[in-house]
């Protein structure tokens, strides 16, 4: 544990002094964030019955929090990592290698608090009023930093595995289909039946509609325990595919 | 720059050379890759405690393989090693204990400053708190690197770099330092603080197991040394009894265009010559006495109308020990492989 909280605190410190690696992946969320909302709000009013009496902002809030949180920044450093051969100096050092990942991950939930808060606060400039009032923004900042700790999961995968920046860098195009292939602009019943098929099988839809629940709804322990369980067995799939690489990395 | 008698270590008091037990020992080490590239084809290997142990070769001959399987980097196809009395494989956790790694490729992480990744090496190796920055600004002494050490790595020199790497493979005081081509890349002021810094770890009591493909570095630090070509050790002694089974002067002539072939078959029959190796532009005379040879050389030139450049006497170094063993030079070895042309 101890080592964990050792890498964790020196990929925090990276996290602060390369601000380079996190600033852009803000840029997205809030660019799509401000467009959508302009877009699309003549359209969809307040007065729309699936915004309950809220603006597009609120409906559109949660995407723009997966696409802050969602980023493989940590599969990115790992991977440089290995190119400088710092990794290997990990390696021959006497620790866990899951410590080498997890303490990848715990800086992973520290980043995703502090940009999940920030499009957060953005969203409130925009109008948004979570209904859940300050706990609920809580749960929603949450929810959010854990997707994103499950998600980064995929990034070290890729890194152990191919051990290639352009082919880490291009695994986050992988997430951008799997984004829209949701009820991110509309509700299910709004899709199409083709893309609402599609919307329902994929995992990451229940993740927006569960924070989505909490901005506009109110307190839905169904959608909300929903999110959550996506969200874990996302996270414990990528997490156990990482830890069997890395164990049996150059074995 | 530093005094190692202020630096804990286990073993303090084994005098540099003092043979003790074997820390490393290799028997039938084979590495082979995807597509049956075999980069260590079965070696033997016995390091005495408390030896500098060379390990020379060229880029590729299997250096770095060996050293990634004897620091629990990498398993072995087949075969066994054990450091410090543990198998490599079996006892991987405890081995990592027991030796400090400064591997080829500078492993720092650029985002940190010296004190930091110190600091966390430390942590890592279970020395924390008070202690471990006790010891950090130990080894930073150690390395001199005090003034610089609160400056992120990225901003350091290669020969700075170099020398944090060393430190930090030094932070548990290990038993067994494995050092992979430390010198590699650097200028001679830096090489030469690096050989003193190897030399002061072994004397507080280390054994190191160093791999270079610097002639020079071996013969100045090793007290052994083997020689591994294409992945074989094809020879294994102290610099000093590998160079005197030479036993022969190595009297070198310039070829500067006069036909090899003619230039060999001249200097055939030549008194005391044991063997003739062909290099790019020049032919190495093996012969019992050098110096005594060379006008019985120059007579047979010119008695066959060959013009050579100039004709010089040596002892024979690691170079022509390597030679000897691989029929090429170490010094050079990108150049086009001499064939062997007479014996």
């Amino acid at each position: 544990m101890n080592d964990v909280l050792l890498l964790g605190r020196r990929a925090v410190r990276e996290i602060i002094r390369y601000p380079e690696a996190t600033i852009p992946t803000l840029f997205i969320p809030l660019f799509f964030l401000a467009v959508n909302i302009g877009q699309v709000s003549k359209t969809f009013p307040s007065s729309t019955p699936f915004l309950e009496g809220q603006g597009y902002a609120a409906f559109q809030l949660p995407v723009s929090l997966m696409f802050a949180v969602a980023t493989a920044t940590s599969g990115l450093a790992l991977v440089t990592e290995i190119d400088l051969g710092y990794f290997d100096k990990l390696l021959v050092a006497p620790i866990r290698r899951s410590s080498i990942i997890f303490g990848r991950l715990a800086a992973d939930l520290v980043r995703g608090v502090a940009t999940s808060t920030l499009v957060l606060l953005v969203g409130l400039a925009f109008g948004v009023d979570v209904r859940t009032g300050f706990p609920g923004a809580v749960v929603v900042v949450f929810l959010a930093a854990l997707f994103g700790v499950a998600y980064a999961g995929f990034g070290i995968l890729i890194a152990l595995r191919t051990r290639n920046v352009q082919a880490t860098q291009s695994s986050f195009l992988l997430f951008f289909p799997a984004l829209f292939l949701t009820p991110n602009f509309v509700p299910f019943d709004r899709l199409s039946p083709a893309m609402e098929t599609l919307a329902r099988i994929n995992p990451i839809s229940y993740v927006i509609v569960g924070v989505r629940s909490l901005v506009i709804d109110g307190w839905d322990a169904g959608k909300i325990g929903i999110c959550l369980l996506v969200i874990v067995v996302l996270g414990l799939a990528l997490t156990a595919l990482s830890l069997r690489t890395i164990a049996r990395y150059d074995r | 720059m530093f005094e190692l008698d202020e630096v804990e270590w286990p073993g303090s008091g084994a005098a540099a050379g003092a043979a003790g037990p074997a820390s490393i020992r290799a028997r039938a080490l084979r590495r082979t890759f995807k597509g049956g590239i075999e980069a260590v084809a079965g070696i033997d290997l016995s390091v005495e405690t408390g030896e500098i142990f060379g390990f020379l070769g060229p880029n590729g001959a299997g250096k770095t393989t060996t050293v990634r399987m004897l620091c629990t980097l990498l398993p072995p196809t087949s075969g066994s090693a054990s450091v410090a009395g543990l198998d490599v494989v079996e006892d991987a956790a405890v081995v990592r204990r027991r030796i400090g790694v400064a591997l080829q490729e500078i492993g720092l992480d650029p985002v940190q400053t010296g004190r930091e990744l110190l600091e966390l090496q430390c942590g890592l190796y279970g020395i924390r708190g008070r202690r471990a920055r006790e010891r950090t600004g130990e080894l930073l002494e150690l390395v001199g690197l005090r003034e610089a050490a609160d400056r992120r790595t990225k901003t350091y020199s290669g020969g700075m770099k170099r020398r944090l790497d060393l430190a930090s493979a030094l932070v548990h005081s290990p038993d067994v330092l494995f050092l992979d081509e430390p010198t590699t890349g650097l200028d001679p002021a830096s090489r030469i603080t690096i050989w003193e810094e190897v030399r002061r770890i072994n004397a507080a009591g280390a054994t190191i197991f160093l791999t270079t493909q610097y002639l020079e570095e071996a013969d100045q630090l090793c007290g052994r040394l083997a020689i591994i070509d294409d992945g074989r050790i094809v020879a294994e002694g102290t610099p000093e009894r590998l160079k005197a089974e030479i036993g022969h002067d190595v009297v070198s002539v310039t070829l500067a265009g006069a036909d090899p072939r003619r230039t060999e078959e001249a200097l055939r029959g030549l008194a005391g010559l044991e063997r003739v190796v062909a290099e790019p532009d020049a032919l190495a005379l093996y012969v019992d006495d050098g110096a005594g040879s060379v006008a019985e050389i120059v007579r047979r030139l010119d008695r066959d109308g060959l013009s050579v450049g100039a004709i010089s006497v040596a002892r024979p170094s690691l170079d022509d020990v390597f030679l000897k063993a691989t029929g090429r030079r170490l010094e050079g070895h990108d150049a086009e492989q001499p064939e062997a042309v007479a014996s």
